[in-house]
């Protein structure tokens, strides 16, 4: 019995290291509580939650081009015209920050040509912005408060896309439209080289501003380009105050400074971006007339409210899908897309959401962005290119064995249709009747097709060697090489080898530029809502950054010439239409599907209509936070029973190990005695 | 001692210039020049002018050498310059993650160190029970499991069944507690299994040594003998693998701050990896290579401190 003491000791000693270590694990875990992953103070205010499936790069107004960049964008920064947040069919154009519908007059212009001036009769379009206008509150102003928006912050706004230090994704749109803005771009680019900083105040020729009115300017064009009004709605071409970026410098694109419904006022990398209302933002109001049915819907419940009509906006940086899945599920998200691995759990076999979705408030919008996805051939590569009637005849039958629906239904569920031309649904010459005869699925014409083009089932008759054509793509994760894998079952049917080559979508690029490929999948999202913007994906004088297929047809080109410039009408339905005919029988590209996508929102969010091109449909919505904390509060009760459980298991569990090693040590104790 | 260091720094320099001239010439294999610049441009589909533009602003289009030799003055230097895909500054980026980083990390490693001695304390001081035979099951399973199924199966039951924490995000001051608490249980208990097994193993090689022997003939309580006497001694091994772990608690933890949305360093490296932000990699591998050679020169100091026989030369 001597040596029971310190046995007994050893004993207590660990119990006082498990029990100290149970407490830090109680309080642990008695330190979240909750799942909620915002302030509890915010729980009732007038905050809508968003995602971002990135961290913005930049918010830079000159330079962002993803749509989670525009989205927060364009909240911040306004341009002259906008889009109607209800009026969608067609999509219709409204004044921003602009005053006046602008005119278009014929005045005199020039271009180079051969590096000599040759006169031109351009247009002149003449704005006017809103009076009284004010730029947020920000620190770059004297005083920190915002002043009066001017003409001139437009100009320099056009000065700084062009300058080439600030690489501006649009910039192409006017860099050979704007008289003398590509003398300008070159002027800038020589100073670079030097090492010296750009000088804005290079004068520009077809950017002018009006000496007794500060709030006019014109654009002079070299060419008439009615797109130029879709182009002043985007936030590109949003005043920016000269101010802002002597300021902050290089750091502007972490600190936008614009006249839009919000202000940016956190931005945490990788975490959080939070908008707050803009105090100094015009008078606008909600929209008292939509498309029909919008007012059955419910959407102009809110006409004549002042906008925003939301305090502010948290978005949350979320990269795994599966988070923002769950988030929104726990009522943390006020919206979310249908996710691939939870389609069957949300949407029905007919389309509509489930009873158990529906039973939560979940409601489902359909998105229809204006896109095209088609397999691009290269037109100058000796085996798929060409525009020899065997060599149309090959991208024909390919086109032909291409089973597009079954593509859809099977990686899309069913979201999307095939594409027949260029131009998607809901952009002015889409054709819902048309059916492109080389694009339905026929096996038995394309392998009749393929014969007739000098290779019967799939063999090349001079060389009795089998067809084999490379496929560049980037299918790096299981889904795109599932995709890949389907696209080869498609050429296989037909005879034909298909090789992929896998690579970065960097390196894919490369290729494109460079013309090292064969066939490539492309893709292509408008940034205005103008068939112009579509078909131009085939336009001869195109490099290939966006003609990829380098497709060079001359009465193409006149056409898309003449089409170009015109307003939506019979005419112009008429030249789309003999375009069409020309791309249909060359087969340039062998057309996939015009996407589409799948929204959720809980019922708590109001006026939810999904904009095919706007980005700024967050200052419509509107939110009922005391229902939506309530449900929270309802659905995110914590449960500690199965950890209690566990710690009741594992205590238990101990005591006997306890006991024999105390029997075992008094067993040894008493024989030594 | 000094000297001892001052060599060990010494040989820290081919070391570090070998680490930077593999990083470099990798890169440069996987991702050319012009495929960077289209990573990194805000356009899908630039023009060669807009990809001239940006290799010059970025200095890609100098030669090699210079572009190596420019780099390592900067590094040496600690000037780390800005990032390739937002033109951020690399230092301010740095100082911002290591918070986040640290605030996960710091408590996790003490707890990770403290719970796996603990643990093979308890399996030592049971040895030969079921006690230990199950403990020692449950470290080859705890061990066997990939990281990535403690995080996603930890989030969702955690997150979703129990409803405990957050899913992941982030707060600051004492509200940051609550996002940190689940990435810090979860990687506890995905990381001790081999430390248990291990620490486990150095100390029954000393229960069975002859002064345990000695301190148990003189009445020397068992408690003391464990506790003490041979946590002491088996702390040379354990000292091994903690101290060379001390650096990574600045480099954050890639796969919880990734999933979890924490905004360290460790998730950053990863974006900038998978963003193709060679700036930033460069920067991180510098700093990573450094403080991996800090930590071996620690570990060395403290065999001497925590074991009198080991001496420096």
């Amino acid at each position: 019995m001597l040596n029971a003491a310190p046995v007994r000791a050893g004993q207590r000693s660990l119990i006082r290291a498990a029990l100290f270590s149970l407490l830090t694990l109680a309080l642990l875990l008695a330190s979240g509580c909750s799942n909620n992953p915002y302030p509890p103070e915010d729980a009732r205010r007038n905050i809508l939650y968003r995602a971002l499936i990135d961290d913005p790069k930049r918010l830079d107004p000159s330079v962002s081009y993803t749509v989670d960049e525009g989205e927060v964008l364009s909240l911040i920064c306004n341009s002259y015209f906008q889009y109607h947040y209800l009026k969608q069919s067609p999509l219709t154009l409204e004044l921003g920050i602009g005053a006046v519908v602008p005119t278009q007059h014929p005045s005199p212009a020039w271009v180079m040509e051969g590096g000599k001036r040759v006169a031109r009769t351009g247009v002149l379009w003449s704005f006017r912005l809103k009076p009284g206008l004010l730029f947020q509150d920000d620190p770059c102003f004297p005083g920190g408060r915002g002043r009066e928006v001017v003409a001139a912050d437009v100009i320099y706004s056009f000065k700084r896309m062009a300058d080439p230090k600030v690489p501006c994704p649009v910039l192409p749109y006017f860099l050979d439209k704007v008289v003398g803005l590509q003398e300008y771009n070159d002027y800038q680019r020589q100073r670079a080289k030097k090492g010296l900083p750009a000088d804005y105040s290079y004068p520009v020729e077809g950017l002018q501003l009006d000496p007794a009115d500060k709030y006019t300017f014109r654009i002079l064009l070299n060419q008439p380009y009615p797109q130029l009004r879709y182009l002043m709605a985007m936030y590109f071409t949003a005043p920016i105050p000269r101010e802002a970026i002597h300021y902050y410098g290089a750091d502007f694109r972490r600190h936008p400074v614009g006249c839009g419904p919000f202000v940016l006022a956190e931005w945490t990398p990788k975490l959080r971006l939070v908008l707050k209302r803009n105090p100094n933002f015009r008078t606008e109001y909600y929209p008292s007339a939509g498309d029909s049915g919008d007012r059955k819907a419910g959407l102009l419940a809110d006409a004549g409210k002042r906008l925003p009509l939301a305090d502010g906006i948290v978005y949350t940086i979320l990269k795994e899908g599966v988070t923002g899945w769950n988030l929104f599920l726990e009522g943390y998200m006020d919206a979310w897309s249908v996710p691939k691995e939870s389609f069957r759990q949300v949407v029905s076999r007919q389309g509509t959401l489930t009873p158990q979705m529906a039973a939560n408030g979940i409601r489902m919008d359909r998105s229809r962005d204006p896109n095209v996805y088609f397999y691009a051939f290269n037109m100058k590569d000796p085996t798929v290119g060409g525009y020899t009637p065997e060599k149309r005849k090959l991208r024909q039958a390919i086109s032909m064995a291409m089973d597009v629906r079954t593509y859809i239904d099977l990686f899309h569920s069913g979201l999307g249709q095939p594409a027949q031309f260029v131009i998607p649904p809901g952009i002015f010459g889409f054709d819902k009747a048309y059916r492109n005869p080389y694009r339905q699925f026929n096996l038995a014409r394309a392998r009749q097709l393929l014969a007739e083009a000098g290779y019967p089932n799939g063999i090349d008759a001079k060389t009795g060697e089998r067809l084999s054509i490379s496929y560049d793509n980037t299918a790096t994760d299981p889904s795109e090489r599932q995709t890949m894998l389907w696209v080869m079952q498609q050429f296989r049917r037909l005879g034909i080898r298909l090789v992929p080559r896998v690579c970065r979508y960097e390196e894919l690029q490369d290729r494109i530029q460079k013309g090292q490929f064969q066939l490539v999948l492309y893709g292509w999202l408008a940034d205005y809502p103008d068939p112009e913007n579509f078909v131009f994906l085939l336009y001869g004088r195109n490099d290939r950054t966006v003609n990829a297929a380098a497709y060079d047809n001359p009465e193409y080109n006149r056409l898309f010439e003449q089409m170009r410039a015109m307003d939506d009408g019979p005419e112009r339905l008429s030249i789309i239409r003999k375009m069409r005919a020309i791309e249909v029988e060359d087969c340039p590209v062998a057309f996939s599907d015009h996407g589409e996508g799948l929204g959720l929102h809980y019922m708590w969010v109001t006026n939810e209509k999904l904009h095919p091109v706007a980005l700024d449909g967050d200052k419509y919505r509107g939110i009922d936070a005391e229902r939506r904390a309530r449900l929270r509060e309802a659905w995110n009760q914590p449960h500690y029973g199965p950890l209690l459980a566990l710690a009741a298991f594992l205590v238990c569990g101990s005591i006997p190990a306890v006991f024999t090693v105390r029997n075992r040590k008094s067993r040894h104790l008493r024989r030594r005695s | 001692m000094l000297r001892y260091i001052t060599r060990r720094v010494l040989y820290a320099v081919p070391i570090l210039l070998g680490v930077c001239l593999a990083t470099f010439l990798l890169f440069y294999v996987v991702v050319s020049p012009t495929q960077l610049a289209r990573r990194n441009l805000s356009s899908r589909h630039p023009t060669q002018q807009e990809i001239q533009d940006w290799l010059q602003q970025h200095g890609y289009d100098r030669p090699l050498a210079v572009q190596f030799r420019d780099h390592m003055l900067h590094l040496a230097l600690f000037q780390f310059g800005s990032s390739d895909a937002n033109g951020e500054p690399i230092g301010r980026k740095l100082r911002n993650g290591a918070g986040p980083s640290l605030e996960l990390a710091a408590p996790m490693f003490v707890a990770e160190v403290w719970t796996a001695i603990f643990l093979a304390l308890v399996l030592a001081y049971y040895r030969g029970t079921y006690l230990d035979l199950w403990g020692l099951i449950v470290c080859v399973v705890g061990m066997s499991i990939p990281g990535l199924v403690y995080i996603i199966s930890g989030q969702y039951y955690f997150g979703k069944i129990l409803r405990l924490f957050p899913f992941a995000g982030y707060g600051h001051g004492l509200h940051s507690w609550k996002f940190v608490a689940m990435p810090l249980l979860i990687g506890v208990i995905s990381g001790i299994w081999g430390s248990v097994r291990f620490y486990r193993t150095a100390m029954l090689e000393e229960i069975n040594q002859d002064y345990v022997r000695t301190a148990r003939a003189k009445g020397v309580p068992e408690s003391r003998i464990l506790f003490i006497h041979v946590l002491k001694n088996a702390a040379t091994p354990i000292l091994t693998s903690v101290v060379l772990g001390i650096p990574f608690l600045m480099l954050g933890n890639l796969l919880l701050e990734s999933f979890f949305g924490i905004p360290g360093l460790g998730s950053m490296t990863v974006d900038a990896i998978n963003g193709s932000d060679f700036a930033l990699v460069r920067a991180t591998v510098y700093l990573g290579a450094v403080l991996y050679i800090i930590g071996a020169i620690l570990t060395d100091i403290s065999y001497a401190l925590a074991d009198p026989r080991v001496r420096f030369e």
